[in-house]
């Protein structure tokens, strides 16, 4: 049974009643809806928190899921417009995009960590980009690349969202020199 | 930094491990939330009927205009003192009003 089809078993049995099949749903997907958050927050403990969060907001969704899409372009649009509201209402944690400040103490370590600083920089720089393109560079790269995959979960046509990267991945070069 | 440097970097972050404990988490959220009662709907059938009797009100009040208009100076003879209080008065009472439909307007929400 493919991972779509045991979603769709899964979903079948809540709404049926049957809540305990939601784990299933929950340990397929947590690595995916962790991770996505944590690239919006670079926070380990809030993205869990806000993962938890979507997973409720799909739990109490999943009477209306109906299977015009596929669930998981659902489950991530949900998780996607969950991760918005919670950064808007708390704010964007604070971050540093000046590499040295943040790693002071290990600058005159190996390459490899100076690249990592740099890594880090970059990733957190995308967090200060405006939403739009924020949201766009997050899907794009979280979808390894696929421009209709992030599209759809952004609900936006996948032109917009290749102007969306290309104006987003120009913002980033000016704020990384 | 390249344009490449920074795809190059995108393309690649660690990917995390959620705690062992993470879906036992979310499975008692889950739980907690479908034994809480669930949301109070909204009173449609009462917001009905008042709107229906605001709406018979209101025609009701048109009419009785229009069949008593000449006789209408002699009605409202005894209301003539307000005509006398100042012009803050009506102000005043006009922002208690608001403030009174404000409040409702809130309370309303809340019990949806």
């Amino acid at each position: 049974m493919g991972e779509g089809d045991q979603d769709a078993a899964d979903v079948a049995r809540i709404v049926a009643g049957d809540r305990n099949a939601f784990e299933g749903i929950v340990r397929r997907w947590q690595r995916r809806l962790v991770n996505l958050a944590y690239r919006f927050c670079r926070d380990r403990a809030l993205a869990e928190d806000m993962a938890q969060e979507a997973f409720l907001k799909a739990f109490r969704s999943l009477a209306t899921f109906r299977a015009e899409s596929a669930f998981s372009t659902w489950l991530m649009a949900i998780a996607l417009n969950t991760y918005r509201s919670r950064l808007r209402a708390e704010g964007q944690p604070l971050l540093s995009l000046d590499p040295a400040r943040t790693f002071s103490a290990e600058v005159s370590a190996l390459r490899g960590l100076i690249e990592r600083q740099d890594a880090e920089a970059v990733r957190k720089a995308v967090l200060t980009l405006p939403g739009r393109y924020r949201e766009a560079i997050l899907l794009f790269y979280f979808e390894d690349k696929s421009v209709g995959d992030a599209a759809s979960v952004l609900g936006i046509a996948e032109g917009t969202l290749k102007a969306r990267l290309h104006r987003g991945r120009e913002l980033l070069r000016q704020k990384m020199q | 930094m390249t344009p490449e440097d920074i795809d190059q970097i995108l393309s690649s972050d660690d990917l995390l491990e959620p705690a062992s404990g993470f879906v036992m988490s979310v499975m008692e959220a889950v739980h907690q939330q479908a034994s809480e009662p669930p949301p109070r709907a909204f009173p449609w059938f009462r917001f009905a009927i008042g709107l229906i009797g605001c709406l018979v009100a209101a025609a009701s009040g048109t009419i009785l205009l229009l069949t008593v208009g000449p006789a209408l100076g002699a009605l409202s003879a005894p209301l003539a003192f307000l005509t006398r209080l100042e012009p803050e008065f009506g102000c005043v009472i006009a922002a208690l009003l608001l403030t009174f439909a404000f409040a409702s307007l809130r309370k309303l929400r809340l019990t949806v």
